[in-house]
C-alpha cells in the first residue's frame, strides 16, 4: 500500500513541477508579447500567430503536454479526491517562486494560505490514495499495487 | 453578474473534465508501465475513449471560458472563486466515482480549499 502511496506522490510531484515550470515559461512568453503587442481581442489572430512562434511559449505548451499526461496517469490509479487536492501544492510552490526568483514581496496571508494547502495536502496524502473499486478490485491492490 | 456566471461555468466545466478524464482513464486501464509499446497502446486506447474525448472538451471550455473572463474581470476575483473545484470534484467523486472520502480527505481538502482563498487575495 505505501509502495503505490509513494509511487502516486512520485508521478505527481513531477507533474506539479512540469505545470509550474509551464505557468513560468507561458507567463514569461506572454509577456514579451505583450511588451510589442496590445493585447486585445481584436488582434487575436495576430497575437496566436506570435504565439506559436514563440520559443518560451512552446516549450511551456510542452510542459502543460507532460503535465496533462502524468495527471491522467496519475488518475487511472488514483482517486479524484486524492490527486485534486495533492496537485493544489502546485500553489505552495507558486509562491516560494515568487518570493526567491521573482522577488516579488509575499503578504502574510499568502505565506499562511500556503501553510494552510501545505497542511491540507499532507493531511490527504495521508488517507488512502484509492478507494474507487475497492470491492472488486481489491487483488489489483494487494500485489505491491500492480 | 455576468462574472458568476463565467465562474459558475468555469468550476463546472473543469470538475466535469476532471470526472470524465477519471472515467476515461479507468476504462482504458491502468497505466502502470514505462514501456514505450505499452504506453502507445494505451494511448491510442484514450483517444478512443468516448469519456476522455469529453473531458478534454470540457477542459478547452474551461481554458477559453478562463481567458475569456479575465478579458473584463480581475485575477484577483477570478482565481479565488476556482478553489470551488476543490469541493465540487470531490463531491463529483463521491457521487459520480464511487470514490470514499474520509474524514482527513474532507478535512485536507477544505484546508486547501480556504488556502487557495487566501494565497489569491490580492
Amino acid at each position: 500500500m505505501w509502495t503505490e502511496r509513494i509511487r502516486i506522490i512520485a508521478l505527481l510531484a513531477v507533474a506539479i513541477v512540469s505545470q509550474a515550470m509551464g505557468n513560468v515559461l507561458l507567463s514569461q512568453g506572454m509577456k514579451l508579447i505583450a511588451g510589442e503587442t496590445q493585447l486585445t481581442w481584436n488582434n487575436w489572430i495576430f497575437i496566436f500567430l506570435q504565439a506559436v512562434q514563440s520559443p518560451p511559449i512552446l516549450l511551456g505548451v510542452g510542459f502543460y503536454v507532460i503535465f496533462f499526461v502524468l495527471f491522467a496517469a496519475a488518475l487511472s490509479r488514483a482517486d479524484l479526491s486524492f490527486v485534486l487536492p495533492a496537485i493544489s501544492s502546485e500553489v505552495v510552490i507558486n509562491v516560494a517562486f515568487a518570493d526567491y526568483f521573482l522577488n516579488e514581496t509575499v503578504s502574510s496571508i499568502r505565506w499562511i494560505g500556503a501553510m494552510l494547502i501545505a497542511i491540507g495536502v499532507g493531511l490527504v496524502v495521508r488517507s488512502s490514495p484509492r478507494t474507487f473499486g475497492m470491492a472488486t478490485g481489491l487483488d489489483s491492490m494487494t500485489e505491491g499495487g500492480r | 453578474m455576468k462574472t458568476a456566471i463565467m465562474i459558475a461555468i468555469i468550476v463546472l466545466a473543469d470538475s466535469a473534465g476532471d470526472v470524465l478524464l477519471t472515467k476515461g482513464m479507468r476504462q482504458v486501464g491502468e497505466v502502470s508501465t514505462l514501456a514505450p509499446r505499452e504506453l502507445l497502446a494505451i494511448a491510442r486506447k484514450a483517444v478512443r475513449n468516448h469519456h476522455f474525448l469529453a473531458s478534454i472538451g470540457f477542459m478547452v471550455m474551461h481554458f477559453v471560458g478562463f481567458l475569456a473572463v479575465l478579458s473584463w474581470a480581475d485575477l484577483s476575483v477570478v482565481f479565488p472563486a476556482t478553489m470551488l473545484v476543490y469541493v465540487l470534484g470531490t463531491l463529483a467523486a463521491k457521487f459520480f466515482l464511487q470514490e470514499t472520502i474520509s474524514m482527513h480527505r474532507w478535512a485536507g481538502t477544505m484546508l486547501v480549499c480556504l488556502g487557495v482563498g487566501m494565497v489569491s487575495l490580492p
